[in-house]
């Protein structure tokens, strides 16, 4: 199996914190890997290494075999990873639609001065987007305005619109009501698979991690604690014991 | 207090207000995207009125119709601005995006007193003059007061019709779009992959240009002189700031309120002409510290 991201001995600390330390993880064509460990383990810490907002201080990560380290997170966004926030980051002025269309536009680097918004060639392809994840019925409203639940799924279709690879999320469905979490992780995973795009997720909510990663990451105090697939991991009496807290 | 008088100070005021719109809304469009207050923004009023009064001298000197002058100086303002501007973002803004406040505003103020002297250097002190395009669109009588078309029907017009085509730009265009995306979260914007070098660059010499437009069309109303970009820098930035700075709609109202107050100060209060607009600023900020339109942000000047 080809990994797509490749993280080899990574070490970073913050003060005296250390976030990763020796760690090596690789993300698989067609993952949904969850990863899973305490707070202030260095789970997000990862997902901003791999985005290019920050530098380990030792270590390789490469994508599709090629070194993103010291790449910008543009460029590497360009490559291939895309990345929604753990709070939802929509420009909130513009509806919808009109985000979707920013991002699609941006992807495919136009930039023409005065072409109407609406009428670009991307539109066709943000609408379907938008339908996948079940938003085609806010296209027109401005993004303030959305419920949360909504919020989320606009923003993977954000994402999804950079046409990424790899998909990193922090926390999918935080903040949403427990009884929406299903619906919107059912959506998200089903959009993910359709548009054939890995994703690594970071989640507390080991229900979520059970139904939806098909391999789970242990990341306790800088290291990788365990790794393998959810029914495995999970049963871990250590994991069990420092991670799940039962 | 006559009816005249009165007629004549809202006129005034109007005509004054719309020339100042112009150059306060670059100056305004361009702080609220880069978080530059652009201390040179001034010389590009200057450079494009001496631009359009050269340009206007040659017309007459080789006896072609002033009529030509009117799309002459769309031409000067929009190569004064992108020429001028473009050099100007692209080698030295550039490197201080990333700089502290003071120092951004040091530096442009080191271009503005270049420019200021490259402008000696290239036309001299004696004043030009340049008034064909005002007398060739003749006066309208309003309330029984001749004023001359241009100021109080055309520049205000040009206003107008800059005002809504900014914000058509900035709404509904894809560029315009990416502006306020940059303007509302830059690292948002720059994660799903917009340039936002591009975006700077675009909002700089649109800038620039609306101020050498606003230079250009005041040319034929006045005398073009050194020391003209000095006095309309802090002219336009106190309309920026009292409108709120990054605030469109707000500094053309905000211009209007400053056009009209500095054109009452001339009839009833001579001796405040100067002092009114700062005034009028003073007050407005000590009331409302973040502008009459602005939001309550943190604000780094």
């Amino acid at each position: 199996m080809t990994a797509l991201i490749s993280a080899k001995d990574l070490a970073i600390s913050f003060g005296g914190v250390i976030a990763a330390e020796g760690v090596s993880l690789d993300v698989f064509e067609d993952d949904h890997l969850a990863i899973i460990g305490p707070n202030g383990a260095g789970k997000t810490t990862f997902l901003n290494i791999c985005t290019g907002y920050l530098k380990p201080s030792a270590g390789s990560v490469t994508f599709q075999g090629r070194s993103i380290l010291g790449s910008s997170p543009r460029a590497i966004t360009r490559m291939g990873i895309a990345r929604a926030f753990q709070i939802p980051q929509l420009f909130t002025e513009q509806t919808v639609l009109e985000n979707m269309l920013i991002a699609a536009a941006s992807q495919a680097r136009r930039f023409a001065p005065f072409t109407p918004l609406m009428q670009i060639p991307e539109r066709k392809e943000a609408e379907h987007i938008l339908e996948l994840v079940g938003c085609d019925d806010v296209s027109d409203r401005p993004a303030s305005e959305l419920p949360e639940g909504k919020r989320k799924l606009v923003d993977i279709a954000l994402a999804l619109a950079l046409k990424p690879k790899v998909l990193l999320m922090d926390e999918p469905t935080s903040g949403v009501a427990s009884s929406e979490k299903f619906d919107i992780m059912d959506t998200l995973i089903g959009a993910l698979r359709e548009q054939q795009v890995t994703s690594v997720f970071v989640e507390h909510d080991m229900e979520m991690v059970s139904r939806y990663a098909n391999r789970v990451a242990v990341w306790n105090a800088g290291h990788i604690q365990s790794q393998g697939t959810p029914e495995d991991v999970l049963q871990d009496p250590e994991v069990v014991r420092t991670v799940i807290g039962v | 207090m006559s009816l005249q008088i009165l007629v004549l100070t809202v006129l005034d005021g109007i005509a004054y207000g719309s020339l100042v719109f112009l150059v306060a809304v670059g100056l305004t469009l361009v702080f609220g995207v880069m978080r530059i207050l652009n201390v040179a923004h001034g010389s590009f009023y200057a450079l494009g009125a001496y631009a359009a009064a050269s340009l206007g001298l040659v017309l007459s000197a080789y006896g072609i119709s002033a009529w030509f002058a009117y799309p002459l100086f769309i031409v000067a303002a929009v190569a004064v601005g992108v020429s001028v501007g473009g050099l100007m973002e692209r080698f030295i803004l550039r490197r201080i995006y990333v700089r502290e406040e003071y120092l951004q505003l040091l530096v442009t103020f080191a271009i503005f007193m270049i420019l200021d002297n490259v402008q000696r250097l290239v036309w001299g002190v004696q004043p030009y003059f340049y008034t064909e395009p005002l007398s060739l669109m003749g006066n309208v009588t309003i309330v029984g007061i001749p004023y001359t078309a241009y100021q109080v029907i055309f520049l205000p017009l040009v206003a107008l019709f800059i005002l809504f085509g900014l914000r058509w730009f900035l709404r509904k265009t894809l560029a315009g779009s990416l502006i306020v995306a940059v303007t509302e979260d830059r690292e948002a914007a720059t994660a799903i992959g917009i340039n936002a070098r591009k975006v700077f660059f675009l909002t700089f010499i649109i800038g620039t240009t609306l101020a050498s437009l606003g230079g250009a069309l005041a040319s034929p109303t006045t005398s073009v002189l050194p020391g003209m970009g000095a006095e309309m820098i802090v002219l336009s930035f106190a309309v920026a700031a009292t409108a709120g700075l990054g605030q469109i709609g707000g500094a053309a109202i905000a211009a209007l309120l400053i056009g009209l107050g500095r054109s009452s100060a001339v009839f009833f209060m001579p001796e405040l002409e100067v002092v009114v607009p700062y005034l009028i600023m003073v007050i407005v900020l000590l009331f409302r510290p973040e502008g009459l339109f602005g939001k309550t942000t943190a604000r780094k000047i």
